[in-house]
């Protein structure tokens, strides 16, 4: 194996994992540009793999549980719109409220399909691409949702930077009283951010139980919600950049798998804190360069500095 | 709100300080059981059969009441732990990542001195305020000196504690004799703090917890300090303009903090458990997060909603054995009760201010 091989295998590995991440990060990036932190993401996350999980195990189609998962993440972040833009709630509180909501009801609707695998999406058969050196390995990586994700990241960032909505949205986020007076209602942009947000953590939920890992354990998204919202911060709130933060830590997530297949002797409970710490340092990294260089949206700011 | 209406609520709320608090309280139970009784009959059970289940399952027994006492404890230690920086304005919501870091630190000491009948105990105590402190410094710090966002780094600190824990428990501390369940030894009865209860597992820790709230409550109300952090809330530049600091409050806030949660761990290690086990922080940090966000990070406020929680979960055990609902019931109680607070809280506040 050439070493180019070997790192395209560590990178291809870690865009697997870092799938369902960068749907999340997508997501919370547009409700974050938009000005409103949402923590209730993991349980989005949750309630999408629980639902998607459910849905694809009774109907046999892995798309309809995509579907399901995109619907029922939409269906929970609507909670945090209600409370954030509705009754007026804090917005970390509220987060974290949806999150609980979000982690229960996936918990207890979930038991029937602990334990149950699904075959997920059929891999298609690519002949004798497949053995190609470096196109067989690609080929093989590229399942559904990873294709998804990665044209999500790419309209996520022409929708931001290119279109009038993306204008308005990122326009509420800077200035929500500008904005007003330009004749945007910030509310109904806001509604419709976390809503978008919602539909992307639901949908990198479901690819996680659906497509990646093709089961459903209680509270399975292990922190990746809360992981992705650190993530936008070393992102800088600009989605161009959501897929390397994403691939860190999916690599890094995979390279400690990698070890652990390799009987390396440390811990594998040890080594499983490596991509929490690996988002923390880039997390403290990332806060030094946001207030250095900027990014943050204004309105944002206020919100992350008020004490209240 | 009509003019007239919200000025006489002013005046009322003026002239009745309890008037606000009682109405949102109000506003928020009837929320939480309309909520919860659409959710019951939803999934097809007669809510009120539910309702009188959770009540006597959590107080209708002197079981049940010691039990509800019990799940109190961590939930009233890992409340105060949030409440604490909140009065700074710092949201933390890294009591579970602390309650394992003081576990595992006291943990440690009985393991190290554990042999030794008088030091075991306070070396652990010691430990268990050192673990948790430490867990809570390294995000102050972070926020003091880099302006990290405190309640993320709690958040991702919280998994790595708990994959701590699992490191040792599955690793080398394990106790082989355990026949593969992943645990420490059992810890020594002279670690143990005196059960009030004989036959319970109900432990003087509820009396420490309740002097540390009163305590807290006092030295906020009434010191200097108490006044500092009001100041350095509400106006950073003014407090460090007449010579507060704000890094050393960070510190002495989330220290202090942490070391309450860490308390929590180690008492549920040793008294609850008697050994260093897996997950034994279940959902307390969350719940304590809940706890003191709806008492207001009133210190004394705290108390009885701590017990209310430390019922619903109680209660969640006996709604497990008797109706065959899922252990996830209780959870969801929970965030539907914290929705609903938040919702309530928000009109109100809303209502309040024109």
């Amino acid at each position: 194996m050439t070493i180019l091989e070997l790192l395209l295998g560590i990178l291809l590995s870690g865009l697997r994992s870092a799938t369902p991440l960068l749907q999340v990060l997508l997501g919370e990036t547009i409700t974050e540009r938009a000005g409103v932190v949402n923590l209730g993401v993991e349980g989005q996350m949750l309630s999408g793999a629980c639902a998607g999980f459910a849905v694809a195990a009774a109907s046999g189609n892995p798309w309809a549980g995509l579907l399901a998962g995109v619907l029922a993440g939409m269906l929970l972040s609507s909670v945090h719109a209600f409370l954030v833009l509705v009754a007026g709630a804090n917005m970390f509180a509220s987060g974290v409220a949806v999150w609980l909501l979000g982690g229960g009801l996936s918990a207890f609707f979930g038991i029937p399909y602990v334990g149950r695998r699904i075959d997920g999406f059929a891999s298609p058969d690519f002949g004798g691409a497949a053995k190609l050196p470096l196109l067989g390995p690609i080929l093989r990586v590229a399942t559904p949702s990873v294709l998804i994700a990665l044209s999500t990241w790419v309209l996520c960032s022409l929708f931001l930077y290119r279109t009038r909505a993306g204008l308005r949205l990122r326009a509420v986020g800077e200035s929500a009283e500008s904005a007003s007076t330009l004749g945007i209602s910030p509310t109904k942009v806001r509604w419709a951010a976390i809503l978008a947000g919602g539909a992307l953590s639901g949908l990198g939920g479901a690819s996680l139980s659906v497509d990646l890992v093709r089961n459903w354990v209680e509270w399975m998204t292990a922190g990746r919600g809360l992981v992705a919202v650190g993530l936008v911060i070393v992102a800088r709130w600009n989605p161009w950049y959501a897929l390397p933060a994403a691939l860190l830590f999916g690599v890094v997530e995979s390279l400690t798998l990698r070890l652990q297949a390799l009987g390396v002797t440390i811990s594998p409970y040890l080594l499983s804190t490596l991509p929490y710490l690996v988002c923390l340092g880039v997390l403290v990294w990332g806060s030094a360069r946001a207030r250095s260089k900027g990014g943050m949206p204004r309105d944002l700011a206020q919100v992350f500095s008020k004490t209240e | 709100m009509i003019p007239s209406l919200a000025l006489r609520r002013k005046t009322l709320a003026a002239r009745f300080p309890w008037f606000e608090g009682s109405l949102s309280a109000l506003s928020a139970s009837l929320v939480f059981f309309l909520a919860s009784l659409i959710f019951f009959a939803l999934l097809g059970r007669s809510p009120f059969l539910l309702f009188g289940e959770l009540l006597s399952g959590s107080l209708g027994s002197t079981y049940g009441i010691t039990e509800t006492l019990v799940k109190t404890i961590p939930i009233l230690l890992c409340a105060l732990a949030t409440a604490l920086p909140a009065r700074l304005g710092l949201l933390t919501v890294g009591a579970s990542g602390q309650f394992y870091m003081g576990a595992w630190c006291g943990t440690a000491a009985v393991l190290l001195f554990g042999s030794s009948h008088w030091a075991a105990m306070p070396l652990m105590l010691l430990a268990a305020f050192a673990g948790g402190a430490f867990w809570g410094l390294v995000p102050g710090f972070l926020r003091a000196k880099l302006e990290v966002n405190e309640t993320l780094v709690t958040l991702l600190l919280n998994y790595v504690a708990s994959l701590l824990v699992d490191w040792v428990v599955y690793g080398s501390w394990r106790d082989t004799s355990n026949l593969g369940w992943p645990a420490t030894i059992s810890f020594p009865e002279w670690v143990k703090l005196p059960f009030l209860v004989h036959g319970s597992h109900l432990h003087s820790g509820l009396i420490l917890a309740l002097a540390i709230a009163v305590a807290l409550h006092v030295v906020l109300s009434r010191s200097r300090w108490g006044l500092s952090l009001r100041i350095l809330k509400s106006n950073r530049k003014l407090g460090e303009g007449v010579g507060f600091s704000w890094t050393g409050n960070v510190a002495l806030v989330m220290g202090i903090g942490g070391a309450i949660a860490g308390l929590s761990g180690i008492l549920e290690t040793s008294c609850i458990h008697g050994r260093l086990e897996s997950g034994i922080a279940l959902n307390f940090g969350l719940t304590g997060f809940l706890v003191a966000w709806m008492a207001g990070q009133h210190m004394i406020r705290i108390i009885p909603l701590a017990f209310v929680m430390g019922a619903l979960l109680s209660s969640g055990d006996a709604l497990q054995l008797y109706a065959q609902l899922p252990e996830a019931t209780a959870v969801v109680l929970q965030s539907i009760l914290f929705c609903s607070v938040l919702a309530t809280g928000g009109f109100l506040r809303r209502g309040r201010t024109p």
